[in-house]
Order: C-alpha cells, then structure tokens, then sequence
C-alpha cells in the first residue's frame, strides 16, 4: 500500500465518524429553519429554500422555552455555586483542620454516597420531598440534585486542597489570618481550578438532569429544558421546525461553554465519570 | 499557632450543612428504602410488613423479567460491541497528527448534551415519514421502517442512541491512556518495522488494558442504570420491548402508587449492580498484573 494512502485511511474512517456526529445537528439546523414538515420531507438533506426565522421566534415565547431556559439556568448555576461552596468548606475541614480522627470518618461517610447509583434512590426521595412538601418546587429539584453532587465534588476538591503545603497557611496564620480568613483568602483562591472543574460538572448534572425534573416538577412554569422540551414535543408533535428550533436553544448554550471551557470540561467530566 | 486550625466551631461551621444535606437526601432515603423495600405501602392504606413477598412477586412478575432481559442486551451491546469500537476509535485518533483536536472535540461533544433533548433530536432522525434514517436508506430501495413503533426494531434504536450518546466520552478516556504511552515504545516498534494492525494489538492494547477495563465496568454499570433516553424515546414501549429495570421500577411506583414494591425493585437494581461490579473484579481485575512502562 503506498504511504499515502496508509496515511489517508484513518482520517477517511474518521471522517465518517464524524459526519455521523455532526450530520444530525445539521440536520436538525436545516429543519428548524424550513418552513413546514412537507419541505423537510421532500428535501430532507437540502439547504432550506428559504430561510424562516420565525420559527426560533415562535419556539422562544410560544413553546415557553424562555420559561424553561431560565428556570434551568439559575437551577443549574444555583446549584453548582452552593455545591462548590459546601464541598470546598468541607474539603477544607477535613484537610486542612486538626481534627484527624473525626475528619477520617466524616471523609469516609461522604464517599459512601458514589457507591450508590442515583435512580436507585429515586422512590425514597420521591417520597421524602413530598413529605417534606417541596414536591412541585425547585426545592424538589435543588436540594437532591446539590446533595448528589456532594460525594464527588468533596472527593475531588479534598485531594487538590491536601496536596498545597502546610507552610503557606502557617505564614498566613502567623500574618493573623483566622480559619476563616485562611480558607477563604489563601486556600479558595489556590483551590480555584479544581472549583471550577467540580462547578461544571455540577451544573452540567442539574442542566441535564431529567428523571427528577420529570416526576418532581409537573407545573409548566417550574419546568427546566430537558422536561419543558420533552412537554413540547409531546405538544407540537406535528410540527418539526418548530421542535427542531427547541432542540437549537438547549443545546447551544452548552455548546458556547464547551468552545471556551473545551479542556477543562472534557479533564472535569472524564474525573467525574470515573470517579463517580 | 496551630489552635487556628483547631477551632471546635468553624470545624462544625463548615461540616454540617453537607452534613446535613447529605444525610437528608442520601443516608435517610436509602435507610427508608429498606424498609419500605419489605412493606406493602401504596399511600393510601395502613402500611403492613410484608417480608421477602415483593422479592418473590419481582421474579415471577413477567414484565420486570422482560426488563431485566432489556438490560442484559444493553449491557452485551455495550461490551461486544460499543466497546471494541471505542478501542478502535481512540487507536487511530491516538495515531493521528492533523486533526487530531478536531476529533477529540466532535467525537465529545454529545456526551455533553442531555439525554432528553438527544432522545428528541434522535425521535426526529428516527421518524418514518421525515426522519434522515428512512430517507437515507430509502436512496437503496429500503421500505419504511417505524424504528420507534415496531417492536423488533425499538430496542435496536434506543441502543443506538445511547451508543451514539456515549462513546465518545469513552473514547477520549481511553485516548487520555494512549497519548500517555510513552514515545519511545512506538519508536522501538517502528525500527522493528510493525504494521499499525500490530503495533495496535501487540503494544497499544496490552498497555491501555487498565482502562480499558475501566471503560468495561463503567459501560456495565451505565447500562445497568439506564433510564432516560427510554422514557424520552419510548417510554418502555412498545408493548415492553425497550423496558428497562429503571424505568419499570419508577412507573410501578408513580403511575401505579406501588412504592413499597417499586422500591423493592430498586434494592433488587442495586444488589445486581453490586453483584456484577464483584464478579467482574473478582474475574478480570484481580488477574490483571500492574502495567509499568
């Protein structure tokens, strides 16, 4: 085989791996800028004939998904935030403070929580938040979604923080900082980049998370994107441009995040996929 | 100095609200699922204890074995089939210069997206009249297929779903262990004058085996919690052929009220979960010797 083809092979295989990648996503863009279902189904692989925006702007107020964008982004960012906050405290607690044998237990009672797979408690919390009657809240949603993401966030953020040198806080405590200080002006700001990575994770998690959004939150006003898409579907089944512009919204905001954060998602969901 | 760090009050300032939250929705519902695991609640009669009757109603109940059978295939799809591609795959991206950021990033990108908004965009591909698939395949002459309607090809679609959802996120953990190989070993393996076929299976394989078993076991464990993509594509249907032990599980419970043998369902999930994850250390991992370059 000359070498040039030898070279050219894997790219070939590759590109095809590719194409079965990205071809749906243009698809799905096509779609959602052609004008009815008949135009996507007689020229389903065509650039539309011309381009309908209105569907975007039907999608955006018609179908709500400005509702469902917003109930999901300030879920997904409150809940990371609060998750990146309790974790690194606890991490800090249990690293960095002087209480060796308690900390060892609290440490271990934590990692308990990644041996068991979420949906295997999903009946029990169920119940538990209709208990507590947060069921139709974003509380339902909040707290087993920040809970969830403890684990694996206090695993994460414990072996960045053990690994920064005893001397820098005892320099900062001798300068008169108090624990307090200590960890929010010294070790946060040298934690930072395993927050960031443990802040993606969890706001990915909660922006994508479907089984508790679907059976905890049935009010349409409260639904996040991945229900409030899957509502609409339900509700527009016919017309496929307009659901294809739905599709659009979800996923860009995402896809925005991945071209700038690209290395530090794929380090960070990879860490939380094996570890978790 | 040091009674800085040993503040009794920050310490718990800063461990009980995890704490807290933790024991709250993880430690107390799993202990309550134990316990309802063994009763016969539904939420609205007095709640009686049972015994090991949900477990004896769980194996003769016809359609909760059609589900476990459900993830069986997903996980034989998964390890026989997924998994040797997604060797292949990240070998030759491994092998590449040009391109080689280009294909980490789209052979990634769909691992980041949520299922459900997948399982919709897939729904369309799938769809008989409109969807890409018939339409491609119909450019050979194949007749309409209702990929999510007919019951033999249901399952089939989901798996490719899941697949296409997947493996990339498997691929770029493989590649992470590939790009780590140290280059001299392939210098060696090019004087000795390999084909690429041998390289891959004499050098690249046997030194990526550790993860590769780390891909095995999390493919298993992903497929045994599978849930998602089958209630947004199918909801278990039709007529049962893409149930899966998860979704029977939360749909006894919710749409039927069966909580005491729903969660039962659940302990079940998770006593197979623990059980394969021990086999397959016991089988595979312990017989593995550390791979030291």
């Amino acid at each position: 085989m000359p070498t040039a083809i030898k070279r050219a092979f894997p790219h070939f295989i590759l590109f095809i791996y590719v194409g079965v990648i990205l071809l749906p996503f243009v698809f799905i863009i096509f779609s959602s800028l052609k004008e009815s279902n008949i135009e996507i189904a007689e020229n389903p692989f065509g650039f539309p004939v011309e381009l309908v925006f209105e569907n975007y702007v039907e999608a955006w107020v018609k179908a709500k998904i400005n509702v469902y964008f917003f109930n999901s982004l300030y879920l997904s960012f409150s809940s990371a935030i609060v998750g990146v906050i309790l974790a690194a405290a606890t991490a800090f607690a249990v690293t960095r403070m002087k209480f060796a044998g308690a900390s060892k237990w609290i440490y271990q009672f934590v990692l308990v929580g990644m041996l068991i797979p979420g949906n295997v408690l999903f009946i029990a919390q169920y119940l538990l938040v209709n208990k507590l009657g947060i069921l139709n809240t974003h509380w339902a949603l909040f707290l087993p979604c920040t809970a969830g993401a403890l684990p694996i966030s206090v695993l994460l953020i414990a072996a960045f923080m053990k690994a920064i040198p005893s001397e820098l806080e005892e320099a900062a405590i001798v300068d008169g900082l108090g624990s307090i200080g200590l960890f929010a002006r010294i070790i946060l700001p040298i934690t930072m980049p395993a927050l960031v990575t443990v802040f993606i994770i969890n706001f990915l998690g909660v922006w994508n998370e479907y089984l508790l959004a679907n059976f905890f939150i049935s009010k349409d006003s409260l639904r996040t994107l991945p229900t409030g898409m899957v509502g609409f579907r339900d509700a527009f089944q016919t017309n496929y441009a307009l659901i294809c512009a739905g599709i659009i919204y979800s996923v860009i905001p995402v896809l925005i995040l991945y071209a700038f954060l690209q290395e530090k998602i794929i380090d960070g969901i990879t860490a939380g996929g094996v570890k978790g | 100095m040091k009674s800085t760090l040993r503040n009794p009050t920050v310490y718990m300032l800063f461990i009980l609200p995890t704490i807290m939250l933790y024991f709250l929705f993880f430690i107390y519902p799993m202990l309550s699922s134990v316990y309802y695991g063994f009763t016969d609640w539904n939420g609205l009669d007095d709640t009686s204890f049972v015994g090991f009757d949900n477990f004896v109603k769980a194996f003769s109940d016809a359609n909760f074995i059609n589900s476990i059978k459900n993830n069986i295939y997903f996980i034989l799809f998964s390890v026989f089939i997924q998994v040797p591609l997604i060797i292949f795959f990240a070998i030759l991206i491994g092998g590449v210069k040009r391109f080689q950021g280009l294909y980490k990033t789209t052979v990634f990108m769909p691992s980041l997206i949520s299922t459900a908004v997948i399982g919709i965009l897939w729904g369309f591909i799938y769809e008989p009249e409109v969807g890409l698939l018939n339409n491609f395949l119909s450019l050979f002459g194949v007749e309409t297929i209702y990929w999510l309607a007919d019951p033999n090809w249901a399952l089939l679609a989901v798996l490719i779903t899941n697949a296409w959802q997947w493996m990339g996120f498997f691929i770029i953990l493989i590649l992470a262990a590939i790009l780590a190989i140290p280059k001299e070993m392939n210098e060696a393996a090019d004087i000795d004058g390999t084909t690429g076929f041998q390289r891959a299976v004499y050098i690249t394989v046997p030194l990526i085996k550790p993860i590769i078993s780390v891909v095995i076991m999390l493919s298993i464990a992903g497929a045994m919690k599978v849930i998602d993509i089958v209630l947004v594509m199918t909801n278990g249907g039709p007529i049962g052929s893409t149930e899966v032990m998860a979704s029977y599980m939360v749909t006894k419970a919710i749409r039927y009220s069966e909580y005491g043998y729903g969660t039962s369902l659940s302990i079940i999930i998770f006593a197979f979960a623990l059980v394969l994850t021990a086999i397959y250390q016991l089988v595979f991992v312990r017989n593995q010797e550390r791979v030291e370059y």
